[in-house]
């Protein structure tokens, strides 16, 4: 093997390469994905103790105020969630 | 840097790939950072499109976070980074050649900016182009065998376990890789590319 050009060829595909940056918003935008992709299961406690949760709790119809408050602030929350 | 984000920077790789098994966000955004040079590097010397590599990086890192649970954090992170971006850069190019290429060159043709007018020529520079034309002509399974040699630096044991393809197939895709792209590139003759070699100081 000639090692000068082996040499040579290492540099010009390594500059080559550099030539180029990854995206500066790469972190932000893989993180915000993993979060809506998360299969993590979410502890309830946290939503259902929540403040603005427990306002809703006056009405007598429950299954109807969980079902709004799911959602309302789901999105808000940034998490995926369902009431069947 | 905040304090904890320089505690974070000084977990191990294990540590951190824990931590992602329990659903630390966090922990991933390390990761990334800390490798998001060598998945870019590797997918765009494969691809030669630096806006495939930069969907590539995000893919394999999602794939990290979603496939976290069958990682073994006693395992060294990097050689699963380089088999995810291999075989994700190898599918976007096989794709590519069977179904947007045709369709990238008729759009091309139809809109008159075709690759082979002067316009477009003249948008790129001639020298690196020289490069990427010569790495895209090697065959796919080469081509990854030469990135990681060359881009990445990797041993031939190393390759041959992120491939998964026995040592003696990496020297022998190694050897007619290189040849080839040494032809391509004019180096066999001791021919040198005079405008890259500023870069080399």
């Amino acid at each position: 093997m000639d090692k000068k050009s082996d040499a040579y060829l290492r540099k010009m595909l390594k500059n080559w390469v550099k030539r180029q940056r990854p995206p500066e918003n790469g972190r932000a935008r893989l993180l915000w994905d993993a979060a809506h992709t998360s299969h993590h299961k979410i502890d309830l406690s946290v939503i259902l103790l929540r403040p603005q949760f427990r306002s809703y709790s006056s009405s007598n119809d429950w299954p109807q105020t969980l079902f709004t408050w799911v959602n309302e602030n789901s999105l808000q929350l940034g998490i995926q969630a369902r009431v069947i | 840097m905040s304090k904890g984000a320089e505690e974070m920077e000084a977990i191990s790789d294990s540590e951190l790939a824990l931590r992602l098994q329990a659903g630390s966000l966090e922990a991933l955004g390390v990761l990334y950072d800390r490798h998001r040079g060598l998945v870019f590097r590797t997918a765009l010397a494969i691809t030669g499109d630096a806006e495939a590599a930069a969907d590539l990086l995000h893919d394999v890192f999602l794939r990290l976070h979603r496939f976290a649970a069958h990682i073994d954090p006693r395992r060294p992170l990097e050689p699963w980074l380089y088999r995810m971006t291999t075989n994700l850069s190898y599918t976007w190019v096989k794709r590519r050649q069977r179904w947007f290429r045709p369709l990238e060159d008729v759009a091309d043709w139809l809109a008159g900016t075709r690759k082979d007018t002067p316009a477009y020529q003249a948008e790129m520079d001639d020298s690196w182009r020289q490069v990427q034309q010569a790495v895209s002509s090697l065959p796919l399974s080469h081509r990854g065998v030469v990135v990681l040699y060359y881009v990445n630096d990797l041993s031939l044991q190393e390759i041959s376990e992120i491939l998964d393809i026995p040592v003696g197939t990496v020297k022998s895709r190694l050897h007619y890789g290189r040849q080839a792209l040494k032809l391509s590139l004019g180096l066999l003759a001791g021919e040198i590319i005079t405008d890259l070699q500023y870069e080399f100081t």
